[in-house]
């Protein structure tokens, strides 16, 4: 029961890159983009069925033919620097939770698998990636949070493009939590001596709840990815394929009564704040926007799924 | 890791069969079978799973004025060769837990055969003949039951539990079948005695149980009676029933209003008895 590896390869000082479905998808489509651009090649796979219920049967005239499970993959590619291991998990093992996120016995024993696979290849970084919910407007470049699991990473850390540490991220005071399989297998991998870096894109705290992709926040993360890895991405072709998203995403908002939008739109000028040369609002003022839209949006506790 | 399961006798059983019903399910056909075969069988209990790790504990459910706590037991009566399992259907870990309905009766010797008992809402009147239709997981046993007239299924969609342990079933190498029993809608949340009566004259002829179903004939009789009042009445159920006697369907909102027509009706019933 549990990992079936296709092939052994040698593999030089890899990294692993995790990534699991969660809001907006942030992470999903920031691995699996990575994984299509480097063309790597499967690897193996952890068992599914001890930890998904089937999603769906094949039955023909009286003959049960297969079940379908969430499939949870591993891929590989050589690099001059750092060989790559993806791993790409269709759904993050869960209980009944109201969280709806992985937690518990299934999920701990889900990302020490994950691990197992890194350990046996010689890896000893791993990256996981998802969604940070913000005081963000969607009209803002999302930032990309940073956190790792180890504090020897944090010089590293601030190297990375249009990337923030919990300490910088406003109100946070570098407190927060990483729900699911992002935040816990980091957890695995501290106690089990991996370095961890779980890099989250932010998606404005008003389309957390829809059930659809955020690729906004993903071309952020995988913008990290491409300069940390030294990996070219081609984002014209990720444009061109998120396209239909991207305008989705701007009908959704078209929808949003004006009354609400007005307050909505004062998140620009929080997403502004250092990014652009403009002068930042006073601190005073700055703290009456965000309480305002915090009472507006009855969020005031900015808990999001898989950062804080 | 310690086994899942508590044995509280130890029967002596030889490679039985295995027939696994569960609670809750359409037209009560799971529980009117099994409880109807541990009555005449003298069904013993000998074996349960906790429901600790696959069932929700945060509280318990109230049905019909008393606490439900899920069960998952094994029973076995006067024949050697059959256990019969019983259970609500698990919230977790559900490989682990269908597994082990395979471990007790496999604790006995090599399993001969699983069965499983479930239900389908049909647009058929309570008046027709009921089908029984069928899931194998292996063709051999398919082709070695083609005399008891079983409709091979034909679906691709989300699966049944039952559909979970057949697969299981097969990857341990244990022959299996699902039975798929068709029940009016409008008894789906009533009870189907009909389909009851049939699943058990197959279990009768597989396992020549030599079953006494007279008392279930008496049963059937007096729920068609019923039906039959209520269509004297109520025109517009007749009129209903009428329509799916004659093999047209009805739209939803009209079904919805039949089946809760004859769901009050019984539940009236049941209060003045």
């Amino acid at each position: 029961m549990g990992i079936i590896l296709y092939e052994e390869p040698e593999l030089k000082d890899p990294f692993m890159i995790v990534g699991w479905p969660g809001i907006g998808d942030v992470g999903l489509i920031a691995v699996d983009t990575l994984r299509a651009t480097t063309e790597a090649e499967e690897l193996g796979e952890i068992e599914s069925w001890d930890f998904f219920y089937p999603k769906k049967v094949i039955i023909k005239t009286g003959i049960l033919e297969d079940l379908k499970f969430p499939t949870n993959k591993f891929y590989f590619k050589r690099f001059e620097r750092n060989d790559l291991i993806f791993f790409l998990g269709e759904e993050q093992p869960k209980k009944q939770t109201a969280s709806g996120y992985a937690e518990g016995e299934e999920a701990y024993r889900m990302a020490n698998l994950v691990l197992n696979v890194a350990e046996k290849f010689g890896c000893r970084r791993i990256y996981t990636s998802g969604a940070a919910v913000a005081f963000t407007h969607h009209s803002v470049r999302p930032r990309v949070w940073a956190v790792p699991n180890t504090e020897k990473l944090m010089e590293e850390i601030k190297k990375y493009p249009n990337t923030i540490l919990m300490s910088h991220v406003e109100g946070r005071g570098g407190r927060g939590f990483i729900s699911g399989l992002n935040g816990l297998l980091l957890g695995a991998a501290r106690k089990r001596g991996f370095e961890g870096v779980c890099l989250m894109g932010e998606i404005p705290v008003y389309f957390q709840g829809l059930l659809i992709p955020y690729p906004g926040a993903s071309k952020s993360v995988l913008k990290v990815f491409g300069e940390v890895l030294g990996i070219k991405i081609d984002f014209g072709k990720f444009d061109e394929k998120y396209q239909g998203m991207e305008k989705k995403i701007e009908d959704i908002y078209s929808q949003i009564p004006s009354e609400v939008k007005e307050q909505l739109d004062k998140l620009k000028e929080l997403g502004y704040l250092g990014q652009t040369d403009l002068e930042p609002l006073s601190e005073e003022n700055r703290k009456r926007l965000w309480d305002e839209i915090s009472e507006f949006l009855k969020k005031g506790d900015g808990r999001d799924e898989e950062a804080i | 890791m310690k086994r899942p399961f508590e044995f509280t006798d130890q029967p002596e059983l030889e490679n039985p069969s295995i027939i696994v019903g569960w609670d809750g399910d359409i037209g009560k056909i799971a529980p009117g079978v099994i409880d109807f075969l541990n009555k005449e069988l003298g069904g013993h209990k000998f074996c349960s799973i906790e429901p600790n790790g696959f069932f929700s504990l945060g509280g318990v459910a109230v049905e019909g004025d008393y606490i439900r706590f899920p069960e998952s037991t094994f029973y076995y009566g006067q024949k050697k060769d059959l256990v019969i399992f019983k259970s609500d259907q698990p919230d977790h870990n559900h490989y682990t837990f269908l597994n082990s309905v395979l471990d007790v009766p496999g604790h006995y010797g090599r399993i001969k055969e699983l069965f499983t008992i479930s239900a389908m809402v049909s647009s058929i009147a309570h008046t027709a003949p009921r089908r029984i239709f069928a899931v194998f997981n292996q063709p051999e046993l398919q082709e070695m039951l083609q005399s008891y007239n079983l409709k091979g299924l034909t679906w691709e969609g989300p699966p049944a539990i039952s559909s979970f342990l057949l697969w299981i079933a097969r990857r341990r190498e244990i022959p299996g079948l699902s039975l798929w029993l068709e029940v009016p809608f409008y008894l789906a949340v009533i009870e189907d005695l009909e389909a009851i009566k049939l699943t058990l004259s197959f279990f009768d002829r597989r396992f020549n149980l030599n079953l006494d179903l007279g008392e279930l004939d008496v049963k059937i009789r007096e729920q068609n009676e019923k039906i039959e009042q209520l269509r004297i009445e109520n025109k517009e159920v007749n009129k209903y029933l009428g329509l799916l006697e004659s093999g047209l369907g009805l739209k939803e909102e009209v079904q919805l209003k039949l089946a809760q027509k004859i769901y009050e009706y019984f539940k009236r019933d049941r209060e003045m008895r």
